[in-house]
């Protein structure tokens, strides 16, 4: 062998090595969402199971009382599960219908330019932090549910409901305005072409189609409700064992939820103690919970997917009468179900009222022309639209006139005095800063090393499939979950203490799925043929991926990045058992804890009295600082989508 | 035969809208007349702390007897938490460390005895505790500068000044000779929390060049940290239980509280209250303020 040759060959070798140790990389961040999301499990049954055995399974499950601190203690979650649930029904009973009457205003009805302002101001929405809603719910709409109703108190299942159902409005719109935006045209022109009006296409055509879609949209709007911590936690007033409304659709009496339970009782508990051991049980069936409703979730999303991809398999359709009397028949069921319910809660009179109006409406409908239903319709749809953005209105315009006077040169410079009711919150702001910095830095790596795993290295197969539910099984995962999992793992396991590091390490937990998505769909839009065409000048894959494929999906990688710290910025429920202290020092190490914003919000607006100037500021600047960070997303996006094309 | 279509179709459109109004109003009508209830009196809306409260577990001892609460008692996780709710809610109840009562609520006397420092180190406030501070070991270094400045005179003057009961005697704080340095972490109850904030405040303008960090979390927490060695000081306003006893534990006694029982200023139903009352309040016995003039 020749010098030349051996050279040659050893460059060879290297090159190799390097493709093989890059591989291996990625492959370990790939994996690393499956391990968070197991070890979280792992964690909270370790810490949780003990309680299942003390107090029995079935007793934890279907015990009414919840009193862990009782002679003799009593652990039972059915009351706090039945308050999840109502909370979250009366949250999607307000949200179904306002944001899929947007999601079909934004779709279907809208000019492009209308629809350019519409779509970001609900957006908005998503990017107000949970604590903001908190504060805003528990200084304006429980005072106002308490004087309008004329109740003794505004803490409430109503109160709590509201909230989430703002909320869940983001989520649910814009997953539902997905699947409406893909049902194919020739759907929608078929049916007007036929002279169906446009009503009717949106309604018989549509809507259908689009329905599965819609669903989906509906169930993970519902899994963010019934994660949803601080929020709750501030406006449902948690009645102390837990409690079973009665009746039942008494939408004024207080509830506990589990998150709620959680929030306020995890940072008292004795370490250790049976009391400690059922916090985890019921962390568990929290999630436990929103895991087989994201999971449901992502299945008729998948079905979805795979419709569309292949043709139709036509199903053998019931003869017309047949399926026509199933139909009949369930509208009965469903007719005498809702009736019932009506009896129970409101009286006969109130029954018989208002299905006669009901019977009246579907009677008249039949006789109307198609385009006045048309204009009844869309005048129903406009003022879903018109009550979403005088809501988001009435929230921002709060939060900035009761927060304005506080802003100083000396408020964002400042520490601190007489417990927050005085002085400014620098500390807050530069921890926050801090925190979030931390988090991406952790999580960008990882995340992007796990798409590029997912899109480059591997076809679909068990292992993408397992790695990708992992990232969206942790996505769906609620924050308190998060939090909980810090404090047991990374607070008490690996003994870091409540530090900086710490919530960095949780925070960077809760936004790798944002992260892992964006970057694997930004990844997939590069098309294939680049990567063929530098494949074939011999550039070995990782020099590939290098060189031609992430340079232009930077911009979206970089959006998905911000989109997470944003997030990461607003939340308070990782954070607050693992990193913050209420008051302190700018930390000199990632071992102290720090201050930061969200929970000086929640601590100013539910511990300190006679702070609300203060807290006003404080909403007002954490407000202004995620919706700019997601203003700066939106923006590179919208540069993305103009300046690139392939 | 144009003119008549258009004619129809407008009547048509005014029944629609004159119907579709109808219904809105009726709906909503009915809704709001079965919501709202009108009362006689006004409804006592009981608010208490989280269950793991320090300042609960000495009135769940003390007050109920150890019987159970009313299902309905609202549960916060501060004692600003009940303040805050006390002020928003005319017909509220709680129970808060003296030092949160101010002229935002109305404190009621119990047993003809108002609630103010005098009448607890007198004795004769029935419901009063005291307040700690936890080491684990005995105190060192800066936590045991800071400790010693919380018991001598000026530490005690900001215990009084923010509205808590003193210590019986205490000592001038000797700082000669003394260079104290690093950083202190403190958690724990709510209720010692004030007071701590303040002593920060004025420890730091004596050595400028220390850190300290103040989180209230609540008693347990506090205690739980201290034990982990997350925290350097726990706060509470409980004394050991059986489970943390032995575990080497060093407990320094601050300052003495009442618990206050607090109204909002707009009731005007009461001002005193008898301990038997209060205890079928918070059992959901008495559910009207009328039924307690």
């Amino acid at each position: 062998m020749s010098l030349r040759q051996l050279t040659k060959f050893s460059t060879i070798t290297k090159k190799t090595i390097k493709e093989k140790s890059v591989k291996t990389i990625l492959f370990l961040s790939a994996i690393s969402a499956v391990i968070v999301i197991f070890s979280i499990i792992f964690f909270l049954f370790q810490d949780g199971y003990s309680i299942f055995q003390t107090a029995g399974l079935w007793e934890f499950l279907s015990g009414t009382r919840w009193n862990p601190t009782g002679e003799p203690p009593v652990y039972g979650a059915f009351s706090l599960i039945v308050g999840t649930l109502l909370v979250t029904i009366g949250a999607m009973v307000i949200a179904i219908p306002l944001s899929i009457g947007s999601a079909i205003f934004i779709s279907e009805i809208a000019s492009p330019r209308i629809r350019s302002i519409i779509k970001p101001a609900i957006e908005l929405l998503a990017g107000i932090p949970s604590v903001v809603y908190g504060f805003f719910g528990l200084i304006v709409l429980t005072t106002w549910l308490r004087i309008s109703f004329n109740q003794p108190s505004g803490e409430s299942w109503l109160a709590g409901s509201i909230l989430l159902g703002i909320m869940a409005i983001p989520t649910i719109a814009s997953v539902a305005e997905d699947a409406i935006s893909s049902v194919p045209r020739e759907y929608k022109e078929g049916s007007l072409a036929l002279g169906a009006t446009k009503w009717q296409t949106i309604s018989k055509v549509i809507v259908p189609s689009a329905l599965s879609g819609i669903t989906a949209a509906v169930i993970l709007g519902m899994g963010r409700a019934i994660g949803e911590t601080m929020a709750v936690m501030m406006v449902c007033g948690n009645p102390t064992y837990g409690l079973i409304p009665e009746p039942i659709t008494n939408i004024f009496a207080p509830v506990k939820t589990l998150t709620a339970t959680l929030g306020i009782e995890m940072g008292e508990v004795a370490q250790g103690s049976n009391h400690y051991h059922a916090l985890f049980g019921l962390a568990l069936l929290l999630l436990i919970i929103t895991l087989a409703v994201n999971i449901i979730a992502t299945v008729i999303l998948g079905r979805l997917k795979e419709k569309q991809k292949k043709v139709l398999k036509k199903r053998i359709p019931l003869p017309y009468g047949i399926s026509k009397k199933i139909k009949k028949t369930l509208y009965v069921i469903i007719g005498l179900l809702v009736a019932w319910l009506l009896f129970i809660s409101s009286g006969i009179i109130t029954t018989i009222l208002i299905l006669s109006i009901v019977a009246s409406i579907y009677y008249i409908s039949r006789k109307i022309s198609a385009k006045n239903i048309q204009r009844v319709a869309f005048g129903a749809i406009i003022s879903t639209i018109v009550i979403v953005i005088i809501i988001l209105a009435i929230l921002i315009s709060y939060i900035v006139s009761n927060g304005i006077g506080a802003i100083s040169w000396e408020f964002l410079t400042t520490e601190p005095a007489d417990a927050g009711r005085a002085g400014g919150i620098f500390p807050a702001i530069v921890g926050t800063f801090y925190l979030i910095a931390g988090a991406i830095l952790i999580a960008l790596p990882l995340g992007v090393g796990s798409a590029i795993y997912l899109t480059e290295y591997t076809r679909e197969g068990k292992l993408t499939k397992i790695i990708r539910a992992g990232a969206d099984l942790l996505n769906g995962t609620p924050s308190i979950v998060f939090g909980l999992f810090g404090f047991a793992f990374l607070v008490l396991y690996l003994k870091m203490g409540i530090s900086l590091v710490a919530g960095q390490v949780t925070l960077a937990f809760m936004i790798l799925p944002t992260i892992i998505r964006t970057t694997e769909e930004t990844l997939k839009s590069v098309p294939q043929s680049l990567r063929e065409g530098s494949l074939a000048l011999g550039a070995t894959k990782w020099q590939t991926i290098r060189r031609v494929v992430l340079p232009p999906a930077a911009p979206g990688i970089l959006t998905g990045a911000i989109l997470g710290i944003g997030r990461a910025a607003g939340e308070t429920a990782p954070i607050m058992f693992t990193a913050v202290a209420f008051s302190g020092a700018i930390p000199s190490s990632v071992f102290q804890p720090v201050m930061a914003l969200p929970y000086h919000l929640y601590i100013l607006s539910t511990n300190v009295p006679n702070s609300t100037q203060n807290a006003g500021g404080t909403a007002l600047v954490l407000l202004l600082l995620v919706i700019s960070i997601f203003l700066i997303a939106v923006i590179i996006r919208n540069h993305y989508k103009k300046t690139i094309k392939w | 035969m144009i003119k008549i279509v258009q004619t129809k179709k407008k009547k048509e459109t005014k029944t629609l809208l004159a119907i579709g109004f109808l219904s809105i109003t009726l709906i909503s009508t009915t809704l709001l007349s079965g919501c709202t209830q009108n009362q006689n009196g006004l409804s006592i809306v009981v608010i208490g702390r989280d269950s793991a409260s320090g300042t609960r577990e000495f009135f769940w001892e003390h007050v109920m007897g150890k019987e159970n609460f009313t299902s309905k008692l609202q549960e916060k996780n501060s004692n600003g938490g009940i303040y805050q709710t006390v002020t928003q809610t005319p017909g509220a109840i709680g129970y808060v460390g003296l030092g949160y009562v101010d002229s935002g609520v109305k404190a009621l006397k119990i047993n003809n005895i108002t609630a103010n420092a005098e009448n607890v180190l007198a004795g004769t406030y029935p419901i009063a505790r005291d307040l700690y501070l936890f080491t684990m070991g005995n105190a060192s270094g800066l936590a045991k500068e800071f400790i010693e400045f919380i018991m001598s005179t000026e530490g005690q003057e900001i215990v009084d000044e923010e509205g808590f009961v003193p210590l019986p005697t205490s000592e001038a704080y000797n700082s000669t000779n003394k260079n104290p340095s690093g950083s202190l972490t403190i958690g724990g109850s709510t209720t010692v929390f004030p007071i701590i904030e303040k002593a920060k405040d004025a420890f730091k303008v004596k050595y400028p060049q220390i850190s300290i960090t103040v989180s209230s979390t609540g008693s347990g927490a506090g205690i739980t940290s201290v034990m982990a060695g997350t925290v350097d000081i726990a706060m509470s306003s409980r004394d050991l239980k059986s489970s943390e006893d032995n575990k080497g534990l060093m407990k320094y006694t601050i300052a003495s509280d009442g618990i206050a029982i607090i109204v909002n200023p707009e009731n005007t139903y009461v001002d005193n209250i008898t301990m038997e009352q209060l205890k079928a309040i918070y059992k959901g016995e008495i559910t009207n303020w009328d039924e307690l003039t």
